[in-house]
């Protein structure tokens, strides 16, 4: 039974892509996790064992060959394309390594876009989006195009589109990957702060074991299933 | 605002960029396709009202003709057409070719007849005052108005005296008699400002005319001119089915028929010739769109993770194609209007204006905007720059959100 804490549960996950070679390759093997409310988790594994796929099917973007995914202790992974756009776009907010900003908007124009899409933006969302930009330190840079800002300040941005919504989880797939050492200690810094001060669960993919460290919880995907590295430090 | 407006707004004029060199070009693209659509539409429909104003105003409102032959016994006649309702005035017309003779050049102009006697014309002569360097009032049996063009061709000014021969004069060389050609003095120039009359009539006294045809008391036609705002057709209809045969009543629309299909057909086939122009553009839009959407993956990716249907995700392409396609007819319509204001000195540099007077009998670029015109030339590149949209919409609202996140 599912704890009521429960904000995003993958249970029995298997995911098999065809090969051209040997019919298909398995990359999850009947992976399953339960991230509580709150909580932050660091997923680890090496390259190619299937942790973006992993994070792709937990947010309903691909689907699973086997299992199934809970939102919220409700399964989500039966709904159509339309109703988990609905519900994605409230309950999870994303973070990638590559920033994905929209080039024609500004910062706080890029933060806004996350409650225009979820069709909550109203009059008071210019402020909170630019109260979160002073938030990540970018209180300066709020008319600033991507072009324009570094790729700290970038990443800034996107974890302030991220919480915006204020979503029950975020999805984070290598955050700091594209930057350097000292920016990516103190975007990561931030970023967990900002998760724990707003309550928000957060599932972090990471190859950093420092990074990994500062997350309430660490597992690895190894050989296509979830192993438990480090349990809640809660 | 819907998000997706948001961003096919944002795409097409980022922030602090104002418009993006994509848009620009594109919106130019149409732009420059509604020019040439609506600007060769309102030029035609120019030369198509200004020909018809001349040829209305030259030939008259309704002809009555005796099939070819003259009319005889015209005063009943005359006078129960001019009781008519509708009916302004009611001419005695004779018309036709002679040789005119200046030294020794000849000229071979249409004499029509101006009834110096009864002083009513079915041509506006006076209200559009229609002879310069003298007056209508000065024609008499012994005096001839010729055109001006024709005047400056031959070198002929008022005041000169030219020789005309009449086709009747050849039953006389046929009876071994010597045909002696009748003198008649200038006494003002016709200007119409239509070239084809300008460059081939001449005015005489309506005697002097039913003597060079040997017409007797006859004419050729009856011609009606109408009260403003009549539709000649109708009243055509109405006054035929009073006339008794052999007359037959025809309009200035209906004797001008293939001319004026011409024009029309030519207003056609040009603009399906730009119309295929501008689908050729819209062509390069869907490309661009099409790129856009290539380069995009993986914003289109974000998008989608952040719960954007397919659908919304398709809409933000339409709607890319839809305002390019509003902003570049808005941006054609007043460059037509701009472009069209200028148009003398353009015309002058591209053809030079006695071109134009050769070929189209005009002096001036005529010029007549339709709303019809406009809404069809602005809705036809809308709805074609959403169709150019319609591809890469498609495309982009296919695209699977975990594949366009790792695009690279």
């Amino acid at each position: 039974m599912n704890s009521p804490e429960t904000v995003l549960e993958a249970k029995s996950i298997t995911k098999s892509f065809p090969s051209p070679s040997n019919g298909s390759i398995e990359i999850l093997k009947s992976a399953s996790l339960e991230i509580s409310e709150g909580e932050s988790i660091s997923l680890r594994g090496e390259s190619g064992a299937g942790k973006t796929t992993f994070l792709n099917i937990m947010a309903c973007l691909e689907s699973p060959t086997s299992g199934s995914i809970f939102w919220d202790n409700k399964r989500v992974d039966n709904l159509s394309n339309t109703r988990q756009a609905a519900l994605r776009s409230s309950f999870m907010g994303f973070v990638f390594q590559n920033y994905c900003l929209i080039p024609e908007l500004n910062a706080l124009e890029n933060v806004e876009l996350a409650a225009r899409i979820a069709g909550i933006f109203n009059k008071k969302t210019p402020h909170l989006a630019r109260a979160l930009l002073e938030r990540v330190g970018l209180k300066d840079r709020i008319k600033h195009l991507p072009s324009q800002l570094s790729g700290g300040e970038k990443q800034r941005v996107a974890i302030a589109r991220a919480v915006l919504n204020s979503p029950r989880i975020i999805l984070a797939d290598e955050p700091t990957g594209n930057l350097d050492e000292h920016t990516a200690s103190s975007v990561m810094a931030m970023f967990l702060k900002l998760c724990a001060e707003r309550k928000t669960a957060l599932m972090l993919i990471t190859h950093n074991p420092d990074f990994a460290a500062m997350t309430s919880r660490e597992v690895l995907l190894s050989n296509g299933e979830i192993k438990e590295l480090r349990p809640s430090k809660a | 605002m819907k998000w997706y407006i948001y961003i096919a707004l944002k795409q097409l004029f980022p922030s602090g960029k104002g418009v993006s060199l994509f848009a620009a070009i594109s919106i130019l693209g149409v732009a420059l396709g509604v020019l040439g659509l609506f600007g060769t539409q309102s030029v035609m429909n120019g030369f198509h009202a200004q020909i018809g104003e001349k040829l209305r105003d030259t030939t008259g409102d309704i002809i009555i003709r005796n099939r070819g032959r003259p009319i005889y016994d015209t005063d009943a006649l005359l006078e129960r057409l001019e009781k008519m309702d509708g009916v302004g005035s009611a001419e005695l017309v004779a018309q036709g070719p002679v040789m005119m003779l200046f030294g020794n050049v000849p000229i071979f102009p249409v004499l029509r007849s101006y009834d110096t006697i009864r002083e009513k014309c079915a041509i506006p002569i006076a209200e559009k005052d229609f002879i310069k360097m003298g007056n209508i009032a000065d024609l008499d049996d012994d005096s001839i108005i010729i055109g001006q063009r024709m005047a400056y061709m031959s070198g002929i000014s008022v005041g000169d005296d030219v020789e005309i021969f009449s086709p009747t004069m050849l039953d006389r060389i046929k009876k071994d008699e010597v045909p002696m050609p009748v003198r008649l003095r200038v006494v003002g120039l016709l200007a119409t400002d239509y070239s084809e009359i300008d460059s081939n009539m001449a005015l005489v006294s309506l005697r002097r005319m039913r003597e060079l045809y040997n017409l007797g008391s006859g004419a050729h036609s009856i011609v009606l001119r109408l009260n403003d705002g009549l539709d000649c057709t109708k009243k055509a209809i109405d006054i035929s089915s009073e006339m008794k045969p052999p007359f037959k009543v025809s309009t200035w629309l209906t004797s001008n028929e293939a001319f004026l299909r011409i024009i029309n057909m030519e207003k056609v086939m040009m603009s399906l010739i730009i119309v295929l122009i501008i689908i050729v553009a819209s062509f390069s839009i869907c490309i661009s769109l099409y790129t856009s959407v290539l380069r995009k993956t993986r914003e289109i990716g974000l998008m989608g993770a952040m719960g954007a249907r397919p659908m919304q995700i398709a809409a933000t392409y339409c709607f890319q194609g839809f305002l390019i396609g509003v902003f570049g007819a808005l941006a054609g319509l007043g460059l037509t209007v701009l472009v069209l204001h200028f148009r003398e000195p353009i015309v002058e540099l591209v053809v030079g204006r006695e071109a134009l007077i050769q070929f189209y009998h005009f002096a001036r670029l005529p010029v007549k905007y339709e709303f019809h015109d406009a809404l069809w030339a602005c809705v036809f590149s809308i709805v074609l720059c959403t169709l150019a949209g319609l591809l890469p919409a498609i495309r982009a609202a296919r695209l699977k959100i975990s594949e366009a996140m790792r695009n690279e």
